[in-house]
Parts: C-alpha cells; sequence; structure tokens
C-alpha cells in the first residue's frame, strides 16, 4: 500500500459504485416488473370500462360512435392526436366483430381465451387481454404496444437512476475531500518530524492530536526524551573522560619533564615514551573537540566572527610547529564577517594548519587565503608538500584514517581525525569542502566553501599578512 | 435495453480489469514499476478504435466470418502469452535480472493491450450499432456507464485484494486467477471457432441458464473469471480443462524441477 489516501478513496469509492449499481439495477429490474404489472391492470381495466360501456349501449338499442367519428370529436379539442396506434381493441360475439378500434384488423386479435396473451400483430409485438362477458356472450379484447411499453417504463425508472450516475463523480470529489481531511493531523505529524533538525529532540505537541495517533505521538516523545538524556550521559561522559585522562596526561608530561634531569635526552626509550605521551593528549584533544563539534551534540552559538581575526590568531598561536621545521606561512585575502561559530571555527583552522604543517617538508610553503566570490566565502589552505594522490582524497575524511596506515612517514604526531573534524564543523556551518592539487608545484589545497546565504556575510578592505 | 447494455459492456470491461488488476499485483511482487500500465492502455484504446473502426471490413474476411477468427485468434494469442508470462514469473520470480524484468514487461503489454484491442472493440461496435437510433440513446448511454464502472470497480477491489494479502498467498491466488481467466478465453476462443464454423458445432453438453443466468452480473462475473458458460458444448468444455490443466501441469514440473 503506497499511499493511505488512494488506497481509502479507491476502495470505498469502488465499493459504492459496486453497491449503488447493483442496487439500482434490482430496482431497474423491479420497477419494469412493477411498470409492466400497472400496464396489465390498466389493460385489465380498459377491458372492463369497454364490457360495461357496451352493455348499458347495448341494454338501451344505443348504437355505439365509431372510433373514426371519436378520433374526430377529439382532434377538434385535441389537434396533435392523429390517431391510436398504442391501444386497440375488438369486441366480439358469437364469432362476429361487433367493434373495433380503428386501425385494429378484422381477424380476432387473440384466442378466446380469458388472460393476458403475447402476439405479433402488424409488425409490432402486443400486450392484449381477454375478457368474457357471460351475460351478453361477448368477447371483449384490449391489446397495448409492448415495445412502447417498455419504453414508456423504461424512460420513467432511467429518470431515478439518472440522478445515482451524475452524483457518483460528485461523491468521489466529496470523498476525496473528506478523506484528505481525515488524514490531515497525519500528515500534519509526518511534516512536523521532518521539519524537525537533528539536534532538536523537544516533545511534540499531544493535545491537539487525534486520539488515534496519541499512542503514537507519545512513544515518538519517549524516544526523544530517552535519546536526549542518552545524549547527556554521552557528553557528559566525554567531557568526564576527558577531563580525567586530561589530568593523568599532563602529570606524566610533568614527570617525563622532569626525568630530563636524570635520564639523558637523546635515550632512545626515553623519545618514544615521550612521542607516545603527547601523541596520547593530541589524541584526547581531538576526541573531545570531535565530541564537542558533533551535530547531535552541538548547541551552536552562532555570532557575527571575523574569519581573517581568526585566522591571524591561530596562525600566530600555531607559528612555533611552521618555525620549527623553518616553514614559510603567508594570509591573503580581506577581512570578512560570517555568521558562525568562534570556537568551532578556531578548531577548523587549527586543524587545517596542523595537517599542512605536518605534512610539508622543511623549508616548504603553507599559504592561508580568505577569498569571497558572488556567492560565496571560501577559506583555503594550501602547501607545497608531497600532497596526497587523488584517489585518497575520499577516504581522508574517514575518522582515524592516515595516509599511507601506520608507515606514514611524516615523523609527526597525528591519530587522523583532523578532517574528520573539519569536515564536522564544516557542516555545522552548511560549507562544502574542496580538496585539490595546490597553487605550489606540489601540495594539497583544502577549500572550505561557506554560502554567502547561509552564513551571512560582511566584506571589509584587503589585508595581507 | 439498459439490462442488455450493462451486461454487454460489462462482459468486455471486466474481462480487461480482472487481467489488468492481476498483473498489476503480480508485477508489484516481481518489483517491476507500474508505468507499463501507461503504454497498455495507450495502445490498447488506440488498437481499439483502429480495430472497431475496421470491424466491417475485417468481418468480410474468411467468407464473413473474419471478426469471429481474428478474435479468437487473439484471445488464444493471449493464453499463449500468459503462459509464457506464468513461466518465465515461476522460473525468475525471486531476483528477476533486467532482462527477465524487460520481457515480462514485453509480455505485460502485449496481454493487457490485446485483450483491450479484443474487448474495447466489441463496446464501440455495440455502442455505435446501438445508437443509431436515438430511441434508446440515454439508456444505452447509461447501462455502458454502469456496466464499465461494476467492472472498473471489481478490477480495483481484486487489485487491492491481491495487494493486502501476504505475497505468498497473493502470488498463489494471482497465477490462480489468471489461470482461469486465460482458461476462459480459451473457451471464448473455441465458441467464436464454432460460430464461424471453423469448429464442429455440438450439442450443449447441459444447460444451467435456470439456475445461473449469463445474462446476470453474478454470470457475468463467473463468464470473467471462470470462464461460465450456461450451454458448454463438449468441444469449448474439453478446450477449457485443457487450458486449465496445461499451466498447472507446468508449474507442477517447474516445482519439481527446482525441488530436484
Amino acid at each position: 500500500m503506497k499511499s493511505i489516501r488512494t488506497f481509502l478513496i479507491t476502495v470505498i469509492l469502488s465499493t459504492i459504485t459496486l453497491v449503488v449499481f447493483l442496487s439500482a439495477l434490482n430496482g431497474y429490474k423491479d420497477s419494469m416488473h412493477k411498470a409492466e404489472q400497472l400496464f396489465d391492470m390498466a389493460l385489465v381495466d380498459k377491458a372492463y370500462l369497454l364490457s360495461i360501456v357496451f352493455s348499458l349501449f347495448n341494454e338501451n338499442g344505443y348504437k355505439p360512435l365509431s372510433e373514426s367519428r371519436v378520433i374526430n370529436l377529439m382532434q377538434a379539442k385535441h389537434p396533435e392526436i392523429k390517431g391510436n396506434d398504442v391501444f386497440m381493441f375488438q369486441i366480439w360475439q358469437d364469432n362476429i366483430l361487433l367493434l373495433r378500434s380503428l386501425q385494429t384488423p378484422k381477424e380476432p386479435i387473440s384466442d378466446f381465451k380469458t388472460g393476458f396473451q403475447n402476439k405479433n400483430i402488424i409488425g409490432h409485438r402486443w400486450r392484449i387481454y381477454a375478457f368474457y362477458n357471460d351475460k351478453l356472450y361477448l368477447w371483449i379484447l384490449t391489446a397495448e404496444r409492448s415495445d412502447i411499453r417498455y419504453v414508456l417504463a423504461e424512460n420513467i425508472i432511467l429518470e431515478t437512476i439518472l440522478p445515482v450516475i451524475i452524483m457518483l463523480p460528485l461523491l468521489g470529489i466529496l470523498i476525496w475531500i473528506l478523506i484528505s481531511y481525515g488524514l490531515s493531523p497525519l500528515r500534519k505529524l509526518a511534516q512536523e518530524l521532518g521539519n524537525k533538525k537533528a539536534d532538536d529532540l523537544s516533545p511534540l505537541p499531544v493535545d491537539q492530536q487525534p486520539v488515534e495517533l496519541i499512542q503514537v505521538v507519545n512513544s515518538t516523545n519517549n524516544l526523544f526524551n530517552r535519546l536526549k538524556a542518552s545524549f547527556l550521559r554521552e557528553k557528559r561522559f566525554a567531557s568526564d573522560a576527558a577531563h580525567e585522562l586530561r589530568t593523568p596526561i599532563s602529570a606524566i608530561k610533568i614527570h617525563l619533564h622532569n626525568l630530563t634531569q636524570v635520564v639523558p635526552e637523546d635515550n632512545h626509550s626515553f623519545q618514544q615514551l615521550n612521542d607516545a605521551v603527547n601523541r596520547m593528549g593530541h589524541l584526547v584533544e581531538q576526541i573531545l573537540n570531535l565530541n564537542r563539534t558533533s551535530p547531535e551534540q552541538y548547541i551552536s552559538k552562532f555570532t557575527e566572527v571575523d574569519l581573517y581575526t581568526i585566522a591571524q590568531e591561530v596562525i600566530a598561536r600555531e607559528y612555533q610547529q611552521f618555525a620549527e621545521k623553518d616553514l614559510q606561512i603567508e594570509l591573503e585575502g580581506k577581512h570578512v564577517h560570517i555568521n558562525g561559530d568562534p570556537f568551532a571555527l578556531d578548531v577548523l583552522l587549527q586543524n587545517l594548519l596542523s595537517n599542512a604543517c605536518k605534512y610539508s617538508n622543511n623549508g616548504d610553503s603553507v599559504r592561508v587565503s580568505i577569498n569571497t566570490t558572488e556567492q560565496s566565502v571560501e577559506l583555503q589552505v594550501q602547501n607545497s608538500g608531497p600532497g596526497v594522490p587523488e584517489d585518497q582524497y575520499g577516504r581522508l575524511f574517514d575518522r582515524f584514517y592516515r595516509l599511507h596506515g601506520d608507515r606514514h612517514d611524516s615523523g609527526v604526531t597525528g591519530c587522523g581525525l583532523g578532517l574528520a573534524i573539519v569536515q564536522q564543523i564544516a557542516e555545522l556551518h552548511q560549507a562544502r569542502i574542496e580538496l585539490g592539487h595546490s597553487s605550489f608545484s606540489t601540495g594539497l589545497s583544502v577549500k572550505v566553501i561557506f554560502n554567502k546565504n547561509n552564513v551571512n556575510t560582511r566584506d571589509e578592505g584587503r589585508n595581507n599578512a | 435495453m439498459l439490462l442488455n447494455s450493462v451486461i454487454i459492456v460489462l462482459r468486455e470491461v471486466l474481462e480487461a480489469a480482472l487481467i489488468f488488476s492481476i498483473l498489476l499485483a503480480l508485477s508489484k511482487q516481481s518489483r517491476i514499476h507500474r508505468t507499463w500500465i501507461i503504454w497498455s492502455l495507450l495502445i490498447g484504446l488506440f488498437g481499439a478504435v483502429i480495430y472497431g473502426i475496421n470491424i466491417p471490413l475485417v468481418s468480410e474476411w474468411f467468407d464473413g466470418v473474419g471478426q469471429e477468427v481474428v478474435n479468437a485468434l487473439m484471445q488464444y494469442a493471449v493464453y499463449i502469452m500468459l503462459l509464457l508470462y506464468i513461466i518465465i514469473l515461476l522460473l525468475y520470480a525471486s531476483e528477476p535480472a533486467p532482462e527477465t524484468r524487460k520481457l515480462l514487461v514485453i509480455m505485460m503489454v502485449l496481454i493487457t493491450s490485446i485483450a483491450m484491442i479484443c474487448e474495447g472493440a466489441e463496446i464501440l461496435l455495440y455502442f455505435f450499432s446501438v445508437t443509431r437510433s436515438a430511441h434508446h440513446y440515454a439508456a444505452v448511454m447509461m447501462g455502458m456507464i454502469i456496466g464499465a464502472s461494476i467492472g472498473i470497480s471489481i478490477g480495483f477491489l481484486f487489485y487491492y485484494l491481491l495487494m493486502n494479502i501476504c505475497e505468498k498467498w497473493s502470488m498463489i491466488f494471482g497465477l490462480g486467477l489468471l489461470i482461469l481467466v486465460s482458461s476462459g478465453m480459451i473457451s471464448q476462443a473455441t465458441l467464436l471457432m464454432i460460430q464461424a464454423d471453423w469448429l464442429p458445432a455440438q450439442m450443449p453438453l447441459w444447460n444451467t441458464s435456470d439456475f445461473l443466468s449469463e445474462k446476470s452480473v453474478l454470470g457475468q462475473l463467473l463468464y470473467a473469471l471462470v470462464g461460465y458458460e450456461a450451454t458448454p458444448t463438449a468441444l469449448q468444455a474439453s478446450m477449457y480443462l485443457g487450458g486449465l490443466i496445461l499451466p498447472v501441469f507446468i508449474i507442477v514440473l517447474l516445482k519439481l524441477k527446482f525441488k530436484g
């Protein structure tokens, strides 16, 4: 069943059509039978009337008017009467035809047997009634055209069926409207659920729902509540775990620092331990960032931020690691104000710069540029490092994915979460990411494109650093 | 006149509506999109009008029995295609390949459009012949509307019945109905061949007109559904039985082969 509405309309209308038309056909058959009986009764009445009138005339010795005389008299008053080809009669006595209607043959139109008979006379089918007057020994034969009787009866009955046929399409429209109206709460509920944002776990209103949907809404609200509680627990767990992990890592770092007094710094095991602790610290920070910026968890605090200023701040903060590798870093573009989350954008840039630094060789260059087009604001980070093969672009956003796997030879701390965090933050800002070759001879370019309609931009003059 | 036109139109519409509804329900099970029905309707309607207009010409073929022979041949063709359709459906029902699906769609379009051409032309012919006299125009028109509406309504209800029973039963029920309808067509085609004197005329085996008249709505429903005839000849009855047994035999063979 694809659509409840189509199903209901089709099935209800089909059933109504079937029932109504079958009843109409049944009614038609019954009415035709009744009409036949009615015509038969009229035929009997005419025979009795003729018998009585003829008897009276006969007793008083009057000679009855011939039918042509009667028709002439009638036509004087009603000129539309042309003659009678629907009804005919004969009056017989001892095999002698005493009287007949104008167009009636001179032979008996039926057998002299009381009751109804059907005969073909002068090219038509006739219904004939024969009545015997046993006082005067008269046979009265009255007849009517069967086809005319049929058409007359049918026309009357059709008048009653016609409204049913006309009403059916109107009924269809009415059913369509009523069912659409009846299903509107369901449509409204589906719409409300569809319009909900990913992080909107507020309960749906129950009081306006029809009885049939209350259980659905209650169950959905319970599910929302459980989901909300679960997210909160998870968030609390992540922050608690990070906090709990940060403290011992800081303690280890202090002890490592103290150990330098005792252990020579070039000791291999000491260096390995130092690297491992740094990697662990980085991993904890990245997991925290990933967790904080996930759309389910993130409660965005969008304000107007200057992308250029953020880039300046992040570069200044991370400058030490660039200097260590003797990297050239340049920032170009202009102050652009966009509507965004400052913390998230800071994390985004920090990750991009950190990656650019990690995957560059000593003496390479890194360029950060902020450009505006008619439609968008573009934040681009490029390096002149060895770059990434194009077939790996799709995988770079996978969590814990590192180029060349565990064997990667960058020799720097990393956990493979950086671009996953960048992508998550870009999604929060409804921005898209484009990977490509950098404008240097080698290297990777990562472009985050913010749609102007989504981030409400404001431009200022051009700056270069 | 009203009853006559109801019965004549109902007879034609019901048969086509049943074939449509069963094939539509079965195509849903073979994961075939129902857009094929638009092609069927277009080809069927167009073909029915062309055939209906040219029936006087067709009637002159084969010494004046062209219409009977052509109608019978169309019905035999529908039967053979339905048989092939059932075989293909049973062989590849679970996971039809795109080529098989295409073949099934072509067969369904052909079956339904030929059925529509056959039945539609009869309705057109009846309409033209009866409405020549203005005397019964209203009764004939109303009868045609009532007959067509009853036929289409039964088709819709059958479709939703097949769609709302469980898939396994829907398949069995649908195929069973299809075999019954197609066997009924074999019986009708044989009657047409007897009327055309291409097959020998025989005395009826029995007469159940008093018990269930072919001129009643129930009689017409059974006529379309199981090929009910009040006065069948031995040839008709044996063709009907043959038409019924052959697909059942093929289905049993296929099932045995699958089990083997």
